[in-house]
């Protein structure tokens, strides 16, 4: 019987904790959310297997609440994952955050947040947030889409105050990648064996993000 | 030899299949104009959903470079073989006319007269070259723009549009040192053939079987990198992402000697060959 | 001068030439008499230099860039040019003048029009044979050697086309010689006569000496012919115009003498001549 009231107790109490959003995460969202509108350019890099592209340069508009708009000179590709810096996939439906303890990366000590959306209309399973309490901002996600397969994110920061990044890496896995074959050139077969027997399954688009207008 | 020169050059410049070859060419490159116009964004879109579904696009990749690099493609067996036909014939019609015996009872050398065939047939080629890459190049940046290219060999390679038209118009040189390559075959041809509808129908196999042995895996290096027709896809190779600038310059020097070797073989047996 | 001496050619399916000498004399025209399939191609095409004999040697005593100029089997013109093209780009092979005035002449050396621009395929096979002959003159040969130049002519070309010739022959002192297996046309325009059959010379001769020497009929054209009694002494054949009357080249001017006293109204006398009785005479 008091095994079983323990249990029930223990229960309710991870319901209480969990049920709340994570009070860190407000912080950096509000913060975030302090930026209405921003432009910079994004110098963008490339690393995905079967795909060679040189480093390219865009422009990026955000202004809150609508969509992030890009506009280039030349032929550029962008992640549609990666871009999100203001959290609006993850706060787009009710969710609930668990906390996993702290985790140490480059010497920092980041606070590591499980979101777990609870409507099914989100895009979202499961989001790993790793957050830097004390500049209080992002500094990785693992992000497991429900159609879309996972993704990771990597920000760095120019400076302590920034709260939008300097510099980000979206890691995904390239099976989801699909490449078209025999585009318009020599009809040569993609080398699927090559492809599966690789030791680097994921790709990797770096951006560069500079010349910041915050209003 | 000058006045040879200018004699085959008032030969091929009054006959109207002259005219024919270049009207087939250029209709080629409406076609893919035309069919670039109206369906090429939905072939792209087509080709890339999968990529979109991963990435925004912005700018457009059906641009003048891409029509560019299509027309190119002309250069695996279309042009080729209008090129052989044309060609042949500077040698085929002569037997056919009877005007080679005619000339053969001038004063002139017969070494001296083959040369002057091989030197207009592979002028007629670069022109031909040199006339596809200009109105594409008019017709295609004029309605398509400019713009980055897109290439699959193996891989998916951007180039950016500097890049690109520069690599285009390399390709294009490239290109043509092959249809010259491919021009003295026919004239060396019809040195042995002489009859122009054998001589059509044996260039058309020789294209065909340089195709099919392109891919052939013969297993040692040296064939695989110096076989002639291992040598044929050397303006492809402008578009891998890691260019080999050496081996490119090293395949058409090798091919360039490939032609001289075939132009002295074909005036030796010509000059040897009894006329009538 | 162009001569050939012992001259042969084997080819894999026969033998084409046997030991055939052959000799033309500047203003000289010189017929080659045989049938289809005889050599006369062949030979000519080994003085012309195209092909080389397996024996035997040409020699032409001229120091002319074209010591022979010729025909073989027909004309090869480019039949999408036009004549002054056509002569244009021949001259021009060879370093021959090509301005508008130096063809022109040659085309009035041929009896050509000056004036016709449209592409030589529109052209009469009279007219073709001519630029043949004016494209064989190019850069002056001292020989000139045309093979069948009278087929597919009709009458009138061919007596235009004699007439051209004799004119070559007599006032360009050049060497030609014909090559037909039409006896009349030869008989009429050749000094001396050659006879050829299966790769063999068979017969030579002044063509006076070998019609002489082997005519044996002769064709009499008149009006009254048949109520000759002068005839009834001959072996005849008696056509409708024309009666064929057996007797040989001497008897020829006396059997008219006769006729012309009986009044009888000869309009034309041809000898009868078949080559085949030439080539059957020397057996």
């Amino acid at each position: 019987m008091i095994r079983l009231v323990f249990i029930v107790f223990l229960f309710i109490a991870q319901m209480g904790a969990a049920q709340s959003i994570d009070a860190d995460l407000l912080q950096i969202k509000e913060r975030m959310d302090g930026v209405k509108q921003f432009s910079a350019t994004i110098t963008l890099n490339l690393d995905v297997p079967f795909i060679n592209m040189p480093t390219k340069s865009a422009k990026v508009n955000y202004v809150q609440g609508k969509r992030m708009t890009f506009s280039s000179s030349d032929f550029v590709m962008l992640p549609k994952r990666g871009l999100d810096f203001s959290l609006s996939e993850i706060f787009r439906y009710p969710f609930i955050t668990v906390d996993r303890g702290i985790e140490k990366r480059d010497g920092k000590s980041l606070k590591v947040i499980n979101v777990i959306p609870t409507d099914k209309r989100s895009e979202l399973a499961l989001a790993t947030l790793y957050m830097d309490v004390k500049a209080k901002r992002m500094v990785a996600s693992e992000i497991n889409t429900r159609k879309e397969g996972s993704y990771t994110l990597f920000m760095q920061y120019a400076s302590v105050k920034d709260i939008l990044p300097s510099y980000v890496e979206a890691t995904f896995a390239i099976e989801r990648l699909k490449i078209p074959l025999n585009f318009m050139g020599k009809d040569t077969k993609i080398d699927r064996k090559k492809m599966r027997s690789m030791d680097t399954k994921t790709g990797k688009i770096k951006m560069q993000i500079h010349d910041y207008h915050i209003n | 030899m000058k006045s040879l020169l200018l004699a085959e050059t008032m030969k091929i410049a009054k006959q109207s299949k002259t005219y024919y070859a270049l009207g087939a060419i250029f209709l080629i490159e409406l076609l893919i104009l035309i069919t670039a116009y109206y369906q090429g964004s939905t072939i792209l879109d087509l080709l890339l959903d999968n990529l979109k579904q991963s990435f925004y696009f912005e700018g457009t990749l059906l641009n003048g470079n891409l029509i560019m690099y299509i027309v190119l493609n002309s250069l695996w067996f279309n042009v080729p073989l209008i090129l052989m036909i044309v060609t042949s014939g500077i040698l085929t019609d002569e037997y056919k006319d009877g005007t080679l015996q005619t000339v053969m009872l001038q004063a002139v050398k017969k070494w001296k007269f083959m040369l002057a065939k091989y030197i207009i047939a592979v002028c007629f080629t670069l022109f031909v070259i040199v006339f596809m890459m200009i109105s594409t190049c008019v017709l295609a940046y004029s309605i398509f723009g400019k713009g980055d290219l897109v290439v699959y060999l193996n891989t998916l390679n951007f180039f950016e549009s500097y890049d690109a038209f520069r690599r285009i118009c390399l390709a294009f040189v490239s290109g043509a040192i092959a249809m010259v390559f491919y021009c003295i075959v026919s004239i060396t041809l019809a040195v042995f053939i002489k009859e122009a509808a054998k001589t059509w129908i044996a260039s058309a196999l020789f294209l065909v079987i340089t195709n099919l042995l392109l891919k052939v895996d013969f297993g040692l290096k040296v064939v695989n990198n110096y076989f002639f027709p291992k040598l044929i896809d050397t303006w492809q190779q402008l578009f891998y992402y890691e260019t080999d600038w050496l081996h490119i310059l090293a395949n058409n020097m090798v091919l360039i000697l490939y032609s001289f070797a075939l132009t002295i073989w074909g005036i030796v047996v010509f000059h040897k060959k009894d006329i009538g | 001068m162009l001569i050939g001496n012992n001259l042969s050619k084997t080819y894999p399916s026969k033998k084409a030439l046997e030991d055939v000498s052959i000799q033309i004399a500047a203003g000289q025209i010189c017929g080659l008499l045989g049938r289809n399939g005889a050599g006369k191609t062949t030979l000519f095409k080994i003085l012309c230099g195209l092909i080389k004999p397996d024996k035997g040697k040409v020699i032409i005593n001229s120091k002319q860039p074209k010591p022979v100029g010729g025909i073989i089997e027909r004309p090869g013109l480019y039949n999408y040019l036009n004549a002054h093209d056509n002569l244009k780009i021949f001259a021009g092979i060879q370093g021959v003048a090509t301005d508008r005035d130096a063809i022109h002449q040659h085309l009035l050396k041929v009896g050509l029009p000056l004036d016709r621009k449209d592409p030589v395929r529109n052209f009469s096979m009279g007219m073709k044979q001519r630029l043949g002959i004016a494209i064989a003159l190019l850069n002056d040969p001292e020989c000139l050697v045309l093979d069948e130049p009278f087929s597919g002519l009709d009458p009138i070309g061919v007596a235009s086309l004699i007439t051209l010739i004799q004119r070559l022959a007599t006032e360009e002192n050049i060497a030609i010689l014909l090559s037909s297996h039409l006896m009349g046309e030869l008989s009429r325009c050749c000094h001396y006569l050659y006879v050829i059959d299966d790769g063999r010379i068979v017969n030579a001769g002044t063509a006076v000496q070998l019609i002489n020497d082997h005519i044996s009929s002769f064709s009499i054209t008149a009006k009254n012919i048949s109520s000759s009694s002068t005839l009834e002494k001959y072996q005849t054949i008696q056509g409708i115009n024309e009666v064929k009357v057996v007797c040989n080249a001497k008897e020829i001017p006396f059997l008219l003498k006769e006729l012309l006293k009986e009044g009888i109204e000869v309009t034309a006398c041809t000898p009868d001549l078949t080559l085949e009785e030439l080539i059957k005479s020397n057996r």
